[in-house]
């Protein structure tokens, strides 16, 4: 007969025999209803967008993404993004209250803007391959390991990438924490070349004219930037009903940073345009940010909000609020609203024109979007699942974005002009998962 | 197998009660829900994963993988991982009854047979199958099992509870309303009652008709029975229990007439009322050493 302790043993033991069991036996019984997710075999989702600014670009873009589950949870997933853009964007210029002529990046050919608009270059269209793969497998008991390499080639523009992150779970997997590496290394290679910083936009010349004043303004045919990021995220499981996520990163871009269709008016006293002044920017650029995040499970609805703050050594602080309320109707059918908030602040450097018979500053950018502004984005998504089980979705939001003085008073005739405008943009999405 | 598998699923005031027969029992299911089609999908699938695991581990059915196994006389028998795991739980059981639960000691069906009957057979039979007993001869990994020839194995003693802790599992992927399994008295449930009162259980009085129904209640969790309630041997006033020492062949003395464990899962059950029985006169003792909640009928 066994002791009374060895007896104490026969519970515990048996308890986890069976745990073992159910955990064990599961390969070989039938799945469960509920998982009855095709294992092993492919999924795939795709999603057609379509941005459109008013007056301004359009972007088309298609998204096919695979990702195939192995039979040890290893997920490996594959990407392809293609994006087509066309239309006007701001080449940083004034209006003013006469016609305006700017050369076209390409240094052949000229574009003319109407008095008192904001100068738009419309020469802008692009096509962008983007393809992302990424690789994640467990690594040891509770860590999670994930590596990803990305590459994406635009006309004039290529991007290299790789990345690394760890995962580990504890407090019985309600807590995770993780952390991330990646690393980019990007070519750009802009139609017309590289602009000597400051150097004023010479007349365009013909197919026979002479080419030596555009060039003299021209310092090479590309250049390049490595951006290094390092991300720690932690998220833990509150209750049944909610999950909260905390993200800090750091980032340093380093290289080519300038936008080089990018100009200053150079206005006299009287803010009429005197000549146009390729922008320079800081060769470094290094960025922090915190990110939280909370999903709350009502009995039905499920409410996601996050908030992220964002700031740089260029001055920029930024303070996005994102939220988004599921609803299902049933049937799979659900509604999703969307509303985000965002708010910048200028960069040290922005200026919107410089000023004649003032010194340069060492750097200068009239970009509208390393301007002050705020944003905002609603939007509605209705999703349903078809009757294969895949799932179908439309998105449809609207996008405003405000711009506004970050104090720089303008002179003469620019006080009649409207330096500062708004953008508003149409998104519309049709995603399909199979 | 050849026979007809019928299900009735019938609705009462508080829900829909499933029946079905399957391991030689009346298999119920009670579904404290309204939803008919989910009573029809419960009982199609609990059903179906009662038969799956009877048609696979019965070693009455010559298709089944038991079957195959104890048919092997020393050849390799591919095993799943659901076997596998089986296996290994069975294996648990054998180092913790100290070799008195032993999977293959169904040989020694050939020489006990009880029928309510004075028919004990003589040491020298018994003797005889005891060779062909011996879990620790048996070599298997989690792709094969090699059995010596002569030797079976049966699954028997850990079967329906098994296929109740399965049935439950499955119906918690359907549902998270009360559902209660009963596989011919091993029983298992996710939840109280919705009135917040417990399920309340009949154990049947082993071999005494007269006797009233045992009723034990059970909010959530599992309970299994062990007896010889129509199982066993009488000569000259004793009584000998169906439950086999696997080491001698004989029967264990002075075990109470039934004990009914309760246990979060029903396998847990199973084994320790199995367990405490092979204690004999110490099986009370045995139980609430462990303070294992327990009703035994001597």
């Amino acid at each position: 007969m066994k002791s009374k302790s060895q007896n104490k043993n026969i519970k515990a033991a048996l308890t986890l025999a069976t745990t073992a069991l159910f955990s064990n036996a599961q390969a070989g019984a039938a799945p469960l209803p509920s998982d009855a997710s095709t294992e092993d075999a492919w999924s795939f989702d795709s999603a057609f967008l379509y941005y459109s600014e008013a007056d301004r670009v359009s972007a088309a873009e298609a998204i096919i993404s695979a990702k195939k589950t192995y039979t040890d949870d290893s997920v490996l997933n594959l990407k392809l993004t293609i994006d087509a853009l066309t239309g006007a964007s701001a080449n940083g210029a004034v209006a003013q209250p006469n016609v305006q002529t700017f050369t076209r990046p390409s240094g052949k050919g000229d574009y003319d803007i109407k008095a008192g608009d904001t100068p738009l270059d419309d020469t802008f269209h692009d096509t962008r391959v983007q393809l992302n793969a990424q690789w994640t497998q467990a690594l040891a008991q509770n860590y999670t390991g994930s590596v990803g390499a990305h590459i994406s080639k635009e006309y004039d523009y290529l991007s290299l990438g790789i990345n690394g992150n760890i995962a580990y779970d504890f407090n019985k997997k309600n807590s995770t924490i993780s952390f991330g590496l990646s690393h980019f290394q990007d070519t750009f290679t802009p139609e017309g070349g590289i602009r000597k910083a400051f150097a004023s936009m010479t007349s365009a010349y013909g197919d026979d004219g002479d080419q030596s004043g555009h060039d003299a303004t021209r310092i090479g045919n590309d250049d390049d930037k490595t951006t290094s990021d390092i991300m720690v995220g932690f998220t833990q499981v509150i209750n049944r009903r909610m999950v909260t996520q905390f993200n800090y990163s750091y980032s340093v871009v380093d290289g080519y940073l300038t936008d080089p269709f990018k100009v200053l008016s150079l206005v006299n006293t009287g803010g009429v345009a005197q000549d146009y002044l390729y922008e320079n920017r800081p060769n470094k650029r290094t960025k922090q940010s915190v990110f939280a995040q909370a999903k709350y499970h009502f009995d039905e609805t499920i409410l996601d909000v996050s908030y992220r703050y964002m700031w740089d050594d260029w001055k920029i602080d930024s303070h996005t609020v994102d939220t988004r309320f599921y609803i299902p109707l049933g049937e799979g059918r659900y509604l999703e609203p969307h509303l985000r908030f965002y708010q910048q602040t200028a960069a040290a450097f922005y200026q919107p024109f410089l000023m004649q018979g003032e010194a340069l500053p060492e750097f200068a950018s009239a970009d509208y979007r390393i301007g002050e502004m705020t944003a905002y984005t609603v939007g509605l998504k209705y999703g349903m699942k078809l009757d294969g089980g895949n799932d179908l979705s439309f998105r449809l939001e609207y996008y405003r974005q405000n711009s506004k003085s970050a104090g720089h008073k303008a002179p003469g005739v620019l006080t009649d002009m409207e330096l500062y405008e708004s953008v508003d943009a149409i998104i519309a999405q049709v995603s399909y998962s199979f | 197998m050849n026979k007809s598998r019928k299900i009735i699923v019938t609705q009462r005031p508080d829900g829909f009660c499933i029946q079905f027969d399957a391991m030689a029992s009346a298999c119920e299911v009670i579904a404290e829900i309204d939803d008919k089609d989910l009573a029809n999908k419960i009982a199609k699938t609990v059903s179906e994963e009662v038969w799956r695991i009877e048609d696979k581990y019965s070693r009455y059915n010559p298709l089944s993988l038991c079957s195959q196994i104890n048919k092997g006389c020393g050849r390799p028998i591919e095993i799943d991982d659901e076997t596998f795991a089986l296996l290994n739980f069975a294996d648990t059981c054998f180092q913790l009854s100290d070799g008195i639960f032993d999977l293959t000691s169904g040989v020694l069906r050939k020489v006990w047979r009880f029928d309510c009957t004075d028919n004990i057979p003589s040491q020298g039979s018994i003797t005889k199958e005891l060779k062909n007993i011996g879990w620790q001869k048996i070599v298997y990994d989690n792709t094969k099992i090699i059995l010596p020839s002569l030797m079976e194995i049966d699954f028997g003693g850990i079967g329906k509870e098994y296929a109740v802790d399965r049935a439950l599992l499955l119906i918690n992927a359907l549902t998270d309303q009360p559902v209660l399994v009963n596989l011919g008295g091993d029983l298992a449930t996710n939840l109280a009652r919705k009135n917040g009162e417990p399920w309340q259980v009949g154990v049947e009085h082993p071999g005494f008709v007269d006797k009233k129904t045992m009723v034990v209640s059970l909010f959530k969790g599992a309970l299994a029975t062990s007896g010889d309630a129509k199982r066993f041997l009488l000569k000259n006033g004793k009584r000998y229990s169906h439950i086999l020492n696997a080491k001698t062949g004989w029967p264990i003395q002075n075990a109470p007439h039934s004990i009914t464990v309760s246990a979060p899962q029903c396998i847990q059950a199973g084994l320790l009322a199995t367990l405490a029985q092979m204690q004999g006169e110490n099986a009370e003792q045995f139980l609430l050493e462990q303070e294992i909640k327990h009703w035994a009928i001597r």
